[in-house]
């Protein structure tokens, strides 16, 4: 990032707290890049590093109002971000320890089911990989019930489409349906 | 990402600054509630004060909410507008007998708080070389802010209140148009 970009967000970054509602995207654009920047850097995973930058710029953009103009932009941002990382990663590592703490306490009669499960679960996002962009966006919207790119007709027959190729693709990965 | 995503998150984050707006506007707005309180308790009619008070509050959250030169002037139309309204409630209990009959003093104070609010109002746009919407915010809080008191003589403490402003902000206006002609 050049000096003259670094003064062009402290001055919209001023703008932006003082409720100038054009300084948004600019603001936005300018801090996304350099941000998943840090958050890959700090995390290195690219999932966890979307996470954290979201939650980053909501938590940056929550609290542009209060900026203060004396001072600069960009590092009291990456300061937030990286409090940010740090905290989904703390979290994480959480979870995986009581992951790994609750792993004796499964062993009862659902466990198998619940490893056969895993298994597939594991298998399917593998099959998922293999997969076009646009046939995972398309699969991951229905999944989640988002709204697509595209809708009505053409986003049934891009979902039938998408289900018969992951349906081939499991079957040429694990020769079953 | 790509870049539905990028605009799909865009968008919640634009979301989530305006409502950090609205939140700071609403607590910023809290002590205009503390006085239209006082104001209502102290108003032998509680109703004007109070329709007044909800108004005050709604445009000075609005004005907080939306940044600006409207969020400048937040603080000086309320200032301004507290002249006339304490007037207006101080001398909401005297009133001056004559040999015929007697009349309340709550229509000239709201006046000469009106000229007092108008000058104020006037006065901090001129110093801070405000623009219109400053000048047109203040002025709008100013006159909800006293109306709150001067509604005790009804339609005409409110009137009255008006007259006084615009008298009020008559030198400052002239002011700055022959200023700017000047230079």
């Amino acid at each position: 990032m050049n000096v003259r970009t670094v003064s062009e967000l402290d001055a919209l970054m001023a703008r932006l707290a003082e409720g100038d509602r054009v300084a948004f995207t600019r603001v936005f654009e300018l801090l996304w890049g350099p941000i998943q920047k840090l958050c890959l850097s700090l995390l290195r995973n690219e999932a966890d590093a979307a996470d954290a930058g979201q939650e980053a710029m909501h938590k940056i953009l929550e609290r542009a109002s209060d900026f203060d103009k004396t001072r600069p932009a960009m590092p009291w941002a990456l300061a937030i971000a990286g409090w940010e990382c740090r905290t989904l990663a703390r979290r994480r590592e959480r979870r995986r320890e009581s992951h790994t703490d609750a792993i004796p306490s499964c062993a009862g009669p659902h466990a198998e089911e619940e490893f056969l499960q895993r298994d597939l679960t594991t298998a399917a996002m593998a099959a998922l990989g293999e997969l076009s962009e646009l046939d995972r966006e398309v699969l991951i919207a229905t999944f989640w019930d988002e709204a697509a790119s595209v809708s009505g007709a053409t986003l049934r027959k891009r979902r039938e489409r998408a289900l018969d190729r992951l349906r081939k693709t499991f079957r040429r990965l694990y020769g079953l349906d | 990402m790509g870049s539905t995503d990028i605009q799909l998150l865009q968008r919640r984050v634009r979301r989530t600054y305006e409502l950090a707006r609205l939140r700071r506007a609403l607590v910023g707005v809290l002590p205009i509630v503390v006085v239209t309180a006082i104001a209502t308790l102290l108003a032998s009619r509680p109703a004007p004060p109070l329709t007044f008070g909800l108004a005050t509050a709604l445009m000075g959250a609005m004005m907080l909410w939306h940044g600006r030169d409207p969020q400048k002037a937040f603080l000086p139309g309320v200032i301004a507008g507290l002249v006339p309204l304490a007037l207006a409630l101080g001398t909401g209990a005297l009133h001056t007998c004559g040999t015929a009959n007697c009349s309340s003093l709550c229509l000239p104070a709201c006046v000469l708080g009106g000229v007092i609010a108008g000058m104020a109002v006037s006065g901090v746009s001129f110093q801070r070389r405000a623009g219109p919407w400053f000048w047109v915010s203040a002025s709008g809080l100013a006159l909800l802010t006293g109306a709150m008191g001067c509604a005790c003589m009804g339609t005409s403490g409110v009137v009255g209140l008006g007259m006084g402003f615009g008298a009020g902000i008559v030198p400052g206006l002239l002011r700055r148009v022959f200023g700017q002609k000047a230079s």
